[in-house]
């Protein structure tokens, strides 16, 4: 199963169609007018933010530079807190781990992953004959939609309140009026996804960051959805890229914050650490793996391209990159395109480092001739991913005038 | 109907090795608008317009030409056309055919400037022959060796001439011969200011009525803002020439594009965009103030009858005693 990929002429006819369609309009300019410069006023009201920016910033340059390393140091941390830790080369490698610890015929309940995605997991669950169920909201309707995520946090922003009444009707059969309330739509999703959690074999989340020396995996989110898939079926996979590592604990806490801050959702409603299984050694003092939470957990760190990126000496700074989404939602291009401006899986301006770390430099080159080099990405991004200059160097490559 | 970035870079690549600027127009149209304001031919500062005002009655006109490809369906013919526009055959056809408007403006612009230099003081000269193009959409689309090229031959002018000092008129320009060519030239050595920043340091010479001029609102063009760090010397002008300068939302280092930059590549998003900004700026003026040729366009392009889009020179000499 290979990734679709998406030349500049396609990408270029879906902006222009995605330009004249009112309905998608309509949603990012909602969706913009709302996310555009809300971190400057969380940040006003807590300025100590922007020291954790940079700490985070700095750990994880330090990371870069000795990726293998702290994957090791991982892995070794991982199986302390009795996870079971792989480590997966390629997409396809990493898909092929996933399914063999879970087999066929079982039910799998997914919370919003960025690497899922790039790694095309859900589809190939699916196809070999799981139930696969996606709980973040968004994502959810996306799904049934058959698009792609339209943003890295926000992956709906196109969709209309009438767009989801249609597709929960249509393609599940919940019966909602046609003038059904936000409240009601999320309340049917809600209720609808209950009973998929209750029975879910498996659990699988991604990880917004992972502690090098504690193994610890940390989640954040407003739904309350990744709380239920990591912790209520008795087995729980993490998917994590090897970029989410982060040298120590407090800092991977850190890089998770500042990624809510910049995101535009601060306080985050939830903040899940995750180390090891759940466990109790109430009976006789005898350590007992599998309490309330899951049995076994799996993390499988992906690589996809990211491992030789580290070493390059312009593409590496993308992987300083905490996909808070900022530089998208304060993008010119982006603002009346989303991720139609992109790849299959990440776009806007982080898209185009990313395209070209996990799918493949001629893509995003391709894509990248559409970015203005106005700079505002650069001026937004917490950990001042040098977003313009990759981009630029991207186009050189497109024009194979580089040097 | 879209066209590949391809097609569309090639063809400022073969114009700009023809004839070293971005659109097949004729040199003389760079330094015409000199003719007969007898402008000093010494002095310290060299005035380098990088000639984006003078082709700015050119590309109004190529827009033009460009959207109709975007809207039309045929494939083939739409190529053809694209080509047609921009292939050296047919200068002729487009050189005769700039947007008389936009010329009558690029040429009120440029006297402006000249005439605001004199005013403060500073002592500037014109070398038509020196006169050209910075280059810069050869650097913008990633064309970095064909910009090395181009780069090499002006500066290497510049050397033979003596010219130590260089004066700019457009964010694009500046940034350039500023920060761009010291890192692709080796032994770079010329002290580049915006007309804005020499302005701004020789205020106290400027004359301008005192009466006040009523509100604007600034358009900070990227590269000012956020690469060159020209940002208060406009207001500074702006609100000694008795002008009541308002902030938009997106201001200072967080302003936001005109679109500009991809108006060859894909027309239709370009206007999009400069629609969102000229929504902006609306709402708290009027009269909106453009530093840079490309903003004026775009701007401009989409702006309402009612609302006034001008270029912060013609602004600051109306308002010269
Ligand atoms: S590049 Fe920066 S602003 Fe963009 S998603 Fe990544 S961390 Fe956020």
């Amino acid at each position: 199963m290979s990734v679709k990929r998406i030349t500049y002429k396609e990408a270029l006819e879906e902006i222009c169609k995605g330009l004249g369609d009112e309905e998608f309009q309509r949603g990012l300019r909602t969706g913009v007018r709302n996310a555009e410069g809300k971190f400057l006023k969380i940040l006003d009201a807590h300025p100590e933010l922007r020291e954790l920016a940079s700490m985070v910033e700095d750990a994880k340059k330090k990371v870069i530079s000795n990726l293998e390393h702290y994957i090791d140091m991982a892995m070794e941390s991982l199986k302390k807190v009795h996870a079971k830790p792989y480590f997966a080369h390629t997409a396809e490698e990493a898909r092929e781990i996933v399914a063999k610890i879970i087999g066929r015929g079982k039910t799998i309940v997914f919370s919003k992953s960025m690497v899922a995605e790039e790694i095309q997991l859900q589809h190939y669950l699916e196809e070999l004959g799981n139930e696969v169920w996606e709980t973040d909201t968004g994502e959810f309707l996306i799904r049934l939609a058959g698009s792609k995520p339209m943003h890295t946090t926000a992956p709906a922003i196109h969709l209309s309140r009438q767009k989801a009444i249609e597709l929960l009707r249509k393609k599940l059969g919940i019966k909602l009026p046609d003038n059904a309330m936000h409240e009601e739509i999320v309340g049917a999703i809600r209720k609808f996804l209950r009973e998929k959690f209750a029975k879910a074999d498996i659990g699988i989340s991604g990880g917004n960051a992972l502690a090098a020396d504690t193994g610890s995996i940390i989640l954040v989110e407003n739904e309350g959805n990744i709380r239920l898939v990591t912790g209520y079926p008795p087995v729980h996979i993490a998917v994590i890229s090897v970029e989410k590592i982060l040298p120590t604990f407090p800092v991977a806490l850190a890089a998770a914050i500042v990624q809510a801050a910049w995101a535009g959702l601060y306080p985050p409603t939830y903040l899940n650490v995750i180390s090891g299984p759940s466990s109790t050694s109430d009976i006789e003092r005898k350590r007992v793996y599998g309490a309330h939470g899951p049995q076994e957990v799996h993390v499988v760190l992906v690589d996809n391209g990211r491992v030789e990126a580290a070493k390059h000496p312009v593409l590496s700074g993308q992987l300083k990159c905490i996909k808070c989404g900022r530089c998208q939602w304060e993008c010119p291009v982006w603002q009346q395109t989303a991720n139609l401006w992109g790849g299959p899986v990440y776009g806007g301006p982080m898209g185009m480092g990313w395209t070209a770390i996990t799918l493949g430099l001629r893509d995003a080159a391709e894509l990248s001739m559409l970015c203005l080099g106005c700079g505002r990405c650069d001026e937004v991004c917490p950990v001042h991913v040098p977003l313009s200059s990759i981009i630029h160097w991207l186009k050189q490559q497109y024009t194979g005038e580089g040097e | 109907m879209v066209i590949e970035a391809r097609e569309i870079v090639s063809m400022i690549k073969d114009s700009m090795e023809q004839r070293g600027l971005p659109l097949p127009v004729s040199r003389e149209a760079i330094y015409e608008w000199s003719r007969g304001l007898g402008l000093p031919s010494s002095g310290d500062y060299l005035l380098y317009t990088g000639g984006l005002y003078q082709l700015l009655p050119y590309i109004e006109s190529l827009v033009i030409q460009l959207e109709k490809v975007g809207k039309s369906s045929v494939g083939g013919f739409a190529l053809k056309l694209a080509k047609k526009v921009m292939k050296v055959v047919d200068v002729s056809k487009l050189v005769s055919k700039p947007d008389k408007e936009a010329k009558k403006y690029s040429e009120q612009v440029l006297q402006s400037i000249a005439r605001l230099l004199s005013a403060a003081s500073i002592s500037f000269y014109y070398d038509p022959e020196l006169d050209g193009y910075s280059g810069a959409l050869l650097y913008d689309m990633g064309l970095l060796k064909s910009f090395r090229r181009h780069a090499e031959r002006v500066y290497e002018a510049f050397r033979s001439r003596g010219v130590r000092r260089i004066v700019t008129i457009d964010p694009h320009t500046t940034h350039m011969l500023r920060s761009v060519y010291p890192k692709v030239l080796s032994g770079y050595e010329l002290e580049v200011r915006s007309y804005l920043e020499l302005l701004a340091e020789n205020l106290d010479k400027l004359r301008f009525k005192t009466s006040s001029a009523g509100p604007v609102v600034i358009h900070d063009p990227c590269l000012y803002a956020r690469f060159e760090n020209v940002i208060e010397e406009p207001r500074k002008l702006l609100s000694a020439a008795g002008y009541d300068v308002k902030e938009p939302r997106r201001s200072r280092r967080l302003t936001y594009c005109c679109g500009g930059p991809v108006e060859s590549l894909a027309p239709s998003l370009s206007k999009r965009i400069a629609m969102n900004r000229v929504e902006e700026l609306m709402e708290y003026a009027s009269t909106i103030v453009t530093l840079c040729p490309i903003c004026y366009a775009n701007l401009h392009r989409v702006a309402p009858r009612n609302v006034r889009v001008a270029d912060i020179s013609v602004l600051l000499s109306e308002r010269l005693e």
